[in-house]
């Protein structure tokens, strides 16, 4: 998870908080949204998949999306040992609210596999609470509370 | 309730407690003494201080197996066969390992602690492999995110390679960086180029290696290189080939045409499609067009994906302009580097032609 042993800048940005409170707090958050990992993450999948084969040319998605798919060469272990992630990171600008994620195939692994958002300041972070406006995601499940 | 929290808590503190006594004890009293790791039943032997693991007690004999992640048990590559004294397989290796490869005694050998005497397979390939302690010769910024780099051999030594091997490249410590890592990059030079190794860096944002490469190696600096490795080089059919790469993904192309100049192997047709988004994009094309000038059998094909000046290169994605150069594609064989994303469209569009997909080779950079 730091820097320098896996990839270059580590997994946590400047998130002093313990591993396991970042992955609550999210999670938390997740919950009161009523969206779930799997939902972000078949999403930005998808977003991912119409910006690729495009030789790293930017393309428009839905009108809205500006999305470019690096290729790059190699993998990246993930850090809960669990295999190895090609290599290439997806860059979106959303038009719409001019916001912004980066992501690459690792940062879908750990989000769906160990609910790991990435720490805050990590230029992999997708925040729910951001991610939910630029990906304009409804709720999968219904609020226990009502 | 309570109490059984209280159980489960104190039963994981005693377990942790004796792993860790164990940990201690065997740094402090286990004591393995000399062991013989036998090579290829006698092919080589080597006698190693027991106790590490097997990837490094054969690299400290300069037996080095392919490791993409220096050791650390979560790439899978440093395979072999432990056919005597490796011990139980361990619940870390089986995630990497197939049915087949746990029936026939593959292991994984940054995992295999060695205790005593080991018998191992590897293929044969890898006894040539050897590391060098190279010097900078040259560091040429190609385009604005690819640097070519020269790296100059030992005096005496040289290198036995098939165009379009990789080497991997040792980073040292650097920043955050506390430890050497190491990545693979193809050889962009010729095999006749024995004494110096040639290589084609694109920059990684936030890669470990890239990064070394890109802000801290300079001309002049020592660097290793292991190698050379890999499964992507020119078959001797006598086939027509075609050859796509796109950004680093030209450096096994070039090492593969330098070394056909080289074998004077002008029988073949060969065609080099290279794919890029803009101008800034493209480098080595005035080396390319020289040959083409030289060599009527080589054409050199450089396509603009999406570059709306005046130039004089082919426009559209690479597999759109390969797709429209050619008819018929069975009798032709094709060498693909490129991102996997790069690749899998190549074949369809070679496989919809008619070529056989055994006949399409690719490294696809990973």
């Amino acid at each position: 998870m730091q820097p320098g042993v896996l990839t270059l800048k580590g997994f946590l940005g400047n998130d002093d908080r313990k591993l396991a409170d970042i992955i609550v707090t999210d999670h938390q958050t997740l919950l009161r949204m009523r969206l779930n990992a799997a939902q972000i993450a078949a999403r930005l999948q998808d977003l991912a998949d119409r910006g690729a084969d495009l030789m790293e040319q930017e393309v428009l998605v839905d009108n809205r999306y500006r999305i470019k798919v690096r290729d790059d060469r190699g993998k990246i272990p993930s850090p809960w040992g669990d295999g190895l992630f090609e290599k290439g990171d997806v860059d979106l600008a959303d038009q719409k609210t001019g916001k912004t994620l980066k992501w690459n195939r690792l940062t879908l692994r750990l989000m769906q596999e160990h609910g790991f958002f990435g720490g805050y300041g990590s230029e992999y972070r997708i925040d729910p609470e951001v991610v939910v406006d630029i990906l304009d995601l409804v709720p999968v499940f219904e609020d226990p509370a009502v | 309730m309570t109490p059984i929290i209280t159980a489960v808590l104190v039963l994981s503190a005693l377990s942790g407690l004796l792993t860790l006594l164990l940990l201690v004890a065997e740094f402090f009293f286990a004591n393995y003494g000399e062991c013989i790791i036998d090579v290829n039943n006698g092919e080589k032997t080597f006698k190693v201080e027991g106790g590490a693991n097997l990837l490094t007690s054969l690299a400290s004999q300069k037996l080095f197996l392919p490791s993409g992640c220096g050791g650390r048990g979560s790439c899978g590559t440093c395979k072999c066969r432990v056919l005597d004294g490796g011990g139980p397989l361990l619940p870390t290796e089986t995630p990497y390992l197939t049915d087949e490869e746990q029936k026939t005694a593959v292991r994984l050998s940054c995992q295999v602690k060695v205790r005593n005497n080991v018998k191992i397979e590897v293929p044969k390939e890898l006894l040539s492999i050897k590391e060098f302690e190279t010097v900078i010769e040259s560091i040429t910024d190609c385009t604005h995110d690819i640097k070519g780099l020269r790296f100059r051999l030992p005096e005496g030594e040289t290198i036995k390679f098939k165009a379009g091997q990789f080497v991997n490249l040792l980073s040292k410590p650097y920043d955050d960086v506390k430890e050497g890592t190491s990545r693979a990059y193809s050889i962009s030079s010729a095999p006749s180029d024995n004494k110096a190794i040639e290589l084609v860096v694109r920059y990684v944002p936030n890669g470990m290696v890239t990064t070394y490469v890109f802000k801290h190696l300079k001309q002049g600096d020592k660097a290793s290189l292991i190698g050379a490795f890999g499964e992507f080089f020119l078959r001797d059919s006598g086939r027509e080939i075609v050859c796509i790469a796109g950004g680093s993904g030209l450096a096994p192309i070039r090492s593969i045409i330098l070394d056909m100049i080289d074998r004077g192997i002008s029988n073949r047709k060969a065609t080099f499609f290279f794919g890029a988004v803009s101008q800034r994009d493209l480098y080595y094309v005035e080396e390319f067009k020289a040959i083409e000038k030289e060599h009527p059998w080589f054409r050199f094909v450089p396509a603009l994906s999406k570059d709306d000046s005046d130039h004089p290169y082919q426009k559209g994605l690479i597999t759109d302009v390969v797709a429209r150069n050619y008819g018929d594609m069975k009798d032709l064989e094709a060498y693909l580097c490129g991102s996997p994303g790069m690749i899998d469209a190549c074949c369809k569009v070679l496989a919809g032609k008619g070529m056989p997909v055994d006949r399409i080779y690719f490294d696809k950079f990973s």
